[in-house]
């Protein structure tokens, strides 16, 4: 593969590929956990987190997170609680890819003197709001009131992401037969690995005969392709990598990254069948000096299975158009050509917007897990980030040290 | 309760208020660019092919096809309880933009990517607001 051409025509940093890695990591409680707020499940995951890096919070002099969409300069409100000052320290907004680029402009402010070890973390609270009153619920609505839509959708009864991203299934499904057999069969390996996993949100067996039996939510969504709604927070801690390496746990080299935003519009081009991931994942390859075929296991943001789907053809594990043939030849599941989402995913561990991905990418290369866990012989992980509105990417590549 | 079983409205920013000021006649009005007769949805006041800031609304044809569609089968909001299923539908316009409606006068079952549909428009309350229907 030509890295040159992958990259568009942008210098990839690759300086900047090992550089620095993450020394430390952990999540919050996950799944329902009432009566604590999002922004206390992200604290509990950066204590966590510096724990298991062997640092002390005043060892943190940046803080990038993401806030709750109601929240205003959210940094400022964990960099209280956590009782430091920081040298860097910003909210980012980017949805779903705000947790893979708040790495990746740590790395930045890390190289060019900024700060020297920043902790980057989300946490929400959204099974306790979604369930805090029937109005809650019956409006799944996570967004606060002055973000909804005022025209071009409510009118039409156009309500939620479960409905964006399923025209993007739709409009796939139409140009190459894929099936709900096919999302069945991502929803079915990623509760298989949650099974494995004692923190993860659902705790039952889902069969293939199960995921067509769930009530339908959008078609061509039903409930199984939908990711949960939780009460979940994690957090990495970046650092240069040669003072990582006398830190309580083996680093995980950043080797990677990149970002594209579809920015024209989810409903514009072909966007939603050829997502941001294809030109994200392309500088982060040419960033690592690597490709697909390089990678060992895939941490993809699952917000609803086809988004798996379409992000694996983007990111070049097979061609646009057979993604379908791929996840149903049993590829995701630990064991098989390409262990995916292996702590469950959004789907079945919990939902923090792509910060648990970043989470488990990290763990599989500790090699720390116990044997039915863990992705044998694992050197490279590719974790993705997607949101906003539908447009936004970020990509990840980390390495075994 | 009454209040929020009536289907919601559109709430018009300023520069989508000549949008649904053509609706109300019936009219299907795009904005269109004085200097390079691009069009696009939804409404600004920046054409987004040039960046012109000359720009008027035209009427269009009404008609296109289906890009892509979804059926809501989950009530989001109790005034469509009546409704589910239903489709929601990005519309491909003959003349390029797209724009989300809801195709009736078909069963959603029926619906298919690429079929060729037309306008029709339906009264909410004091708005009118555009749908489309198989041709």
């Amino acid at each position: 593969m030509n890295i040159a051409d992958l990259s568009n025509g942008v210098e990839p940093a690759r300086e900047l590929s090992d550089y620095c890695s993450i020394v430390g990591t952990a999540t919050s409680r996950l799944g329902k956990v009432p009566g604590v707020s999002s922004l206390d499940l992200l604290v509990e995951a950066i204590r966590n987190a510096v724990d298991d890096a062997g640092l002390k919070a005043s060892d943190i002099d940046g803080v990038i997170c993401r806030g709750p969409d109601e929240s205003y300069s959210h940094h400022q409100v964990v960099a209280e609680r956590l009782g430091i000052n920081a040298r860097f320290s910003t909210t980012l907004t980017n949805g779903g890819a705000s947790q893979i680029l708040a790495i990746a402009i740590a790395v930045m402010a890390i190289r060019f003197g900024l700060a020297k070890t920043i902790v980057c973390g989300f946490g929400r609270d959204t099974w306790s709001r979604t369930h805090a009153s029937e109005e809650a619920r019956v409006r799944n609505e996570t967004r606060p009131a002055s973000q909804r839509p005022r025209e071009f959708g409510p009118e039409y009864g156009y309500f939620g992401a479960t409905a964006a991203h399923a025209f993007g299934a739709t409009r796939h499904m139409h140009l190459y037969g894929t099936t709900r057999d096919d999302f069945g069969a991502i929803a079915t390996a990623f509760r298989e690995h949650a099974l494995r996993n004692p923190d993860a949100q659902m705790k039952k067996p889902l069969s293939m005969e199960d995921y067509h039996a769930g009530r339908m939510i959008v078609a061509p969504f039903g409930i199984y392709d939908c990711s949960l709604r939780s009460d979940a927070a994690g957090a990495v801690i970046v650092t240069r990598t040669d003072r990582a390496r006398d830190m309580r746990r083996p680093p995980v080299l950043i080797k990677g990254f990149g970002t594209f935003n579809n920015t024209r519009g989810w409903f514009n081009d072909d966007n939603m069948v050829v997502t941001a991931a294809k030109n994200s994942g392309a500088a982060a390859y040419a960033m690592a000096g690597l490709g697909p075929q390089d990678v060992d296991t895939a941490q993809i943001y699952d917000c609803f299975t086809y988004m798996v789907l379409t992000q694996l053809e983007d990111y070049g594990f097979c061609k646009k158009g057979e993604g379908g043939a791929f996840v149903s030849s049993g590829a995701l599941r630990l064991g098989g050509a390409l262990p995916c989402n292996t702590s469950g995913g959004q789907l079945s561990e919990a939902h923090a917007e792509g910060m648990l991905q970043i989470v488990e990418g990290v763990r599989q290369l500790r090699h720390l897990y116990p044997a039915e866990r863990q992705v044998k012989d694992a050197e490279i992980a590719l974790i993705s980030g997607h949101g906003g509105n539908q447009v936004c990417h970020s990509t990840l590549i980390l390495g075994k040290a | 309760m009454s209040e929020v079983r009536q289907k919601p409205v559109p709430r018009p920013a300023p520069e989508s208020a000549p949008y649904w000021a053509a609706a109300r006649e019936r009219r299907l009005a795009l904005p269109t660019c004085d200097d390079c007769s691009g069009q696009w949805f939804p409404p600004s006041r920046t054409c987004p092919h040039c960046l012109s800031g000359r720009v008027s609304f035209t009427d269009v044809s009404g008609r296109g096809k289906v890009y892509s569609f979804v059926t809501f089968h989950r009530v989001y909001h109790p005034a469509f309880e009546g409704d589910v299923p239903y489709v929601v539908a990005l519309i491909e316009l003959e003349e390029g933009p797209r724009l989300l409606s809801n195709i009736v006068d078909v069963a959603p079952e029926d619906v298919r990517c690429e079929m060729p549909v037309e306008v029709t428009f339906e009264d909410v309350g004091e708005a009118v607001i555009p749908k489309f229907r198989p041709r």
